[in-house]
């Protein structure tokens, strides 16, 4: 039955997505590697090979790649850490909310909860810009109404914090809870009623029952949650334009200025190929570390 | 029992209009005079006014218009390469006899655990090179390199029943018209879920859009909208929000539609 023919024309139903995949995704890896490698100024025609000089300059302390990186690296990273653990905790407590519901509203809530995903981030930072605004926004109006004093949202630390992270989780959040809303719901049932007549609390079936049943799932929203705040750009980009200071100005904004603004395309190349060595050496450690703590629980019972 | 019920109707219902209201202003500003929109202290608009749309809709400093041609066009260009592509490629892999298949898919899947941020920089040389920047190739052909598609239309198709393929080959249909008669009507839910994937991507995508366009009349809805903002041009607050109302109702319309779909494809995304 299997001929040479058969398998070419099956290997046409390939072809397409095969060419897609090598013009956008294999050539540009391979040639972002080799951009690293030289001195490529984005309007000069020469680019002279320098072997891992644009690498070792950001790691050379005191030069403006090193500074950028650092700075860039330092501000991504708190990023990171304010938002994960939010996005991840309330996404699960908004999943537990919604399946508390009567489930004739459940579509409602979760639908109201999960909207602003659907927005784009510009319009995000619009709105969001408008709110927290110092004499006009909605924030301060109410905090005044409270015989509170205005906050600077976004020109003053922790304040420019806090407004992204609020942004960013109130923007994306219902992602996070749709999977905890599926991983909740095939939790066995017969699990909480043998844990009932054992006479278990509400407290206690969460953490016997229910985090060990949604453990991988939860591996993955802290994986992904992490990648994605890794990722951040349109939220300080657009509200907070780095400031105040450069003290938001997270790694991406870092590699677009040296990138477009420097026209250092080469150092900007190695700059992007540390970040994604970063974050895929942060996926794989968490990976591990949740990994092992599942085998830990798993001889301990 | 009961009581506690209702605390979390509750609660659920204070979070609900939090979440709301940042939309809810957004549109209700839209339709306030310039005077109420800056003065604030009311919610909804005391005056009922569409000056805001006409005069947004007619300024030729921001061509909301053309941005929404321009964002609904390379979405749906990108769905359609999408589809097609991902479909033939994850068919042909689950089922056919594809040579190097079991290199091949590994390859792809694999590929989706690259960071992003490694292809940006060079596939701007790319088209650079090409001398396609601030054209819409750049704005279509990148996403069709994604392998999420082919990696979940693989599965689905790994499990489709034998029989029905086999009854049509009975029938003396070749490889092709099995594909399109019998294994792609029964994928249809799946294809959905890959559309509004991939819409959502490309309608809201920021930073490969905002660098590889430069003119007015080549920006997406999120690029313009986020250039406009920038270089305050809309000095009114009315007529911003009834621009950034235009911008989303387009994805909102998508997304409440496919909402279904899109949930399906999220949670299929978790299952590894």
């Amino acid at each position: 039955m299997k001929s040479k023919a058969s398998g070419f024309t099956s290997f046409l139903f390939v072809l397409p997505y095969l060419i897609m995949f090598t013009l956008f995704l294999v050539f540009p890896l391979i040639y972002g590697i080799y951009i690293s490698f030289h001195d490529w100024n984005l309007i000069s025609p020469i680019h002279p090979f320098v072997g891992l000089e644009n690498y070792s300059a950001i790691f050379i302390s005191g030069t403006p790649e090193n500074r950028v990186f650092l700075n860039g690296l330092k501000n991504t990273a708190q990023f990171v850490i304010y938002s994960v653990p939010l996005l991840v905790i309330v996404g699960l407590g908004l999943a537990m909310l919604v399946n508390s519901l009567p489930e004739k509203i459940r579509g409602f809530f979760r639908t109201a909860y999960f909207l602003p995903y659907a927005i784009s981030v510009s319009v995000i930072a619009v709105l969001w810009l408008w709110m927290l605004d110092s004499n006009s926004g909605l924030m301060n109006q109410f905090l005044n109404s409270l015989g509170m004093d205005s906050i600077p949202w976004l020109t003053r630390l922790p304040f420019a914090w806090i407004s992204l992270v609020i942004a960013t989780v109130w923007w994306t959040i219902g992602f996070n809870m749709i999977i905890f809303i599926n991983a909740l719901n095939e939790v066995p049932e017969d699990l909480y009623e043998a844990a009932e007549i054992d006479g278990a609390s509400k407290w206690h079936k969460f953490l016997h029952i229910t985090l060990p049943t949604i453990r991988p799932i939860m591996i993955f929203v802290i994986i992904t949650s992490t990648i994605a705040s890794f990722n951040v750009y349109g939220q300080p980009y657009l509200m907070t334009r780095g400031g105040p200071g450069e003290s938001t100005e997270v790694l991406l904004m870092g590699i677009v200025q040296q990138a477009f603004q420097l026209r250092q395309m080469g150092s900007a190349a190695a700059m992007a190929m540390l970040m994604a060595l970063i974050m895929i050496v942060i996926s794989v450690g968490q990976f591990l570390v949740t990994r092992s703590g599942e085998r830990k629980e798993k001889n301990n019972a | 029992m009961r009581k506690s019920k209702i605390i979390n109707i509750v609660f659920a219902s204070i979070l609900a209009i939090l979440f709301l209201i940042p939309l809810v202003w957004m549109v209700s500003t839209s339709f306030k005079s310039d005077f109420e929109a800056i003065g604030g202290g009311t919610f909804f608009p005391q005056e009922f006014t569409f000056q805001n749309y006409i005069s947004t809709l007619t300024s030729t400093s921001v061509p909301i218009l053309r941005w929404l041609f321009n964002s609904l066009f390379v979405g749906f260009a990108g769905v359609a390469i999408v589809v097609v592509i991902d479909s033939m490629a994850a068919y042909a892999l689950a089922r056919l006899d594809v040579p190097f298949k079991k290199v091949l898919f590994p390859l792809f899947v694999s590929t989706l655990m690259i960071p992003w941020v490694i292809t940006f920089l060079p596939l701007y040389q790319q088209f650079s090179n090409l001398g396609l920047l601030n054209t819409y190739a750049p704005l279509i052909l990148p996403y069709s390199a994604n392998a999420f598609g082919v990696f979940l239309l693989y599965q689905f198709f790994r499990s489709f029943p034998k029989e029905l393929e086999e009854a049509a080959r009975m029938d003396g249909a070749n490889k092709w018209q099995i594909f399109m008669k019998v294994v792609i009507p029964s994928a249809r839910p799946l294809i959905a879920t890959l559309a509004i994937f991939t819409f959502m991507a490309i309608y809201n995508d920021f930073l490969w859009p905002l660098v590889t366009t430069s003119t007015p009349e080549m920006r997406t809805v999120t690029t313009g909208i986020a250039i406009m903002q920038q270089g305050s041009f809309v000095s009114s607050y009315g007529q911003l929000m009834a621009l950034t109302t235009l911008a989303t109702i387009p994805i909102l319309i998508v997304f409440l539609i496919g909402q279904k779909w899109f949930i399906r494809g999220i949670t299929q995304s978790g299952i590894k």
